[in-house]
């Protein structure tokens, strides 16, 4: 199965410049597992001291909010997941 | 009504056919509140005087200090101290005598947004601090007021526009307040970049012409000088937005 994810520009800026990676997975918490085992750097952002999703951070599948599920949304063969942070300075 | 004055200010972008005298009287006419006076406030301001937007409304709390001569482009040294609103009205008073600005030294809070953005045409997220852009992406969706977003982090920044009932509000996207306790880093050029972004939307959608960044973030990495689109979807279970029955 084949998920691609897609990576918010500060969260590109960790890995080299890569947008796009193709990660495996049934749910967004496994495919994010998957990610943060080829980048671990990107955990620094997304995680929380507790390994759960920094509230700036969230998990869009095909361009929809996975809330409350960020992390147990089902995935399926050719999604995308776009995962955002917020900017909020100003 | 356009005087011969305003012609002649305005004749380079009146000359672009989907403005024309039409979209520039549109502008006249309008009343844009810029809420936040920092780095991407003070950039939005400038331009949307530049543009002959008729009245524009100043909210910010704070007053002038050293640290934000990096970013804050409408204050001189010897505004320190100043309150944001009256040194940024009179900046703007002088830039262009023909609008109208009306300074708001005042904190936005939940219980006062709805009043002090109430009739407005548009409101300009120069926010600094997460809290505050909810409070108003809130208040913004309960008047039918139109909010376009802008956001910075050291060289990167975000803009999306947000039309109540018809596109995603931050709180589709970002259903739980977000919080994020570290200062930010940030240059002058980032908030100065999102903000002409912000005010290019705002002369599209009070001049009723042009696509708009509904339903999408551009992203700015300035790092690598690229752009990039995420493209978002109205959440039904918004607690902002959503069917009156989720929101109850």
């Amino acid at each position: 199965m084949s998920i691609t994810v897609k990576l918010h520009p500060i969260l590109q800026n960790l890995v080299g410049g890569q947008e796009l990676v193709e990660v495996t997975g049934h749910t967004t918490g496994e495919c994010l597992e998957n990610l943060e085992s080829r980048f671990p750097v990107i955990k620094q952002l997304t995680r929380d001291k507790r390994g759960q999703l920094r509230h700036y951070c969230e998990i869009l599948i095909n361009t929809k909010s996975t809330y409350p599920e960020e992390l147990t949304a089902p995935v399926k063969d050719g999604d995308q997941i776009d995962v955002i942070c917020f900017f909020a300075g100003g | 009504m356009l005087t011969q004055n305003d012609l002649v200010r305005y004749k380079r972008q009146i000359l672009y056919p989907d403005l024309g005298e039409k979209g520039q009287k549109r502008l006249e006419q309008s009343h844009v509140v810029v809420a936040g006076l920092g780095g991407l406030g003070c950039a939005a301001s400038l331009y949307l005087a530049c543009a002959g937007v008729g009245h524009i409304t100043l909210i910010d709390c704070d007053r002038v200090e050293l640290s934000n001569f990096n970013r804050q482009i409408l204050y001189n040294e010897e505004d320190i101290g100043e309150e944001k609103p009256s040194s940024a009205a009179r900046k703007l008073a002088k830039l262009n005598s023909s609008i109208e600005v009306t300074p708001v030294f005042k904190k936005i809070t939940a219980q006062n947004a709805r009043k002090m953005i109430k009739g407005a045409n548009l409101v300009i997220d120069g926010m600094d601090n997460l809290k505050t852009r909810f409070i108003i992406n809130k208040a913004c969706v309960a008047e039918g007021i139109a909010f376009i977003h802008g956001g910075v982090n050291g060289l990167f920044g975000e803009v999306t526009t947000i039309l109540p009932g018809r596109t995603p509000c931050l709180a589709c996207i970002f259903p739980e307040f977000p919080h994020w306790e570290l200062e930010l880093p940030v240059f002058g050029v980032t908030p100065a970049l999102i903000a002409s972004l912000q005010v290019t939307e705002a002369i599209k959608f009070l001049a009723r012409f042009g696509a708009l960044l509904t339903g999408k973030m551009l992203y700015l990495n300035g790092n690598t000088m690229e752009f990039t689109v995420c493209n978002l979807t109205k959440n039904e279970n918004c607690p902002v937005c959503g069917t009156e029955e989720v929101r109850k």
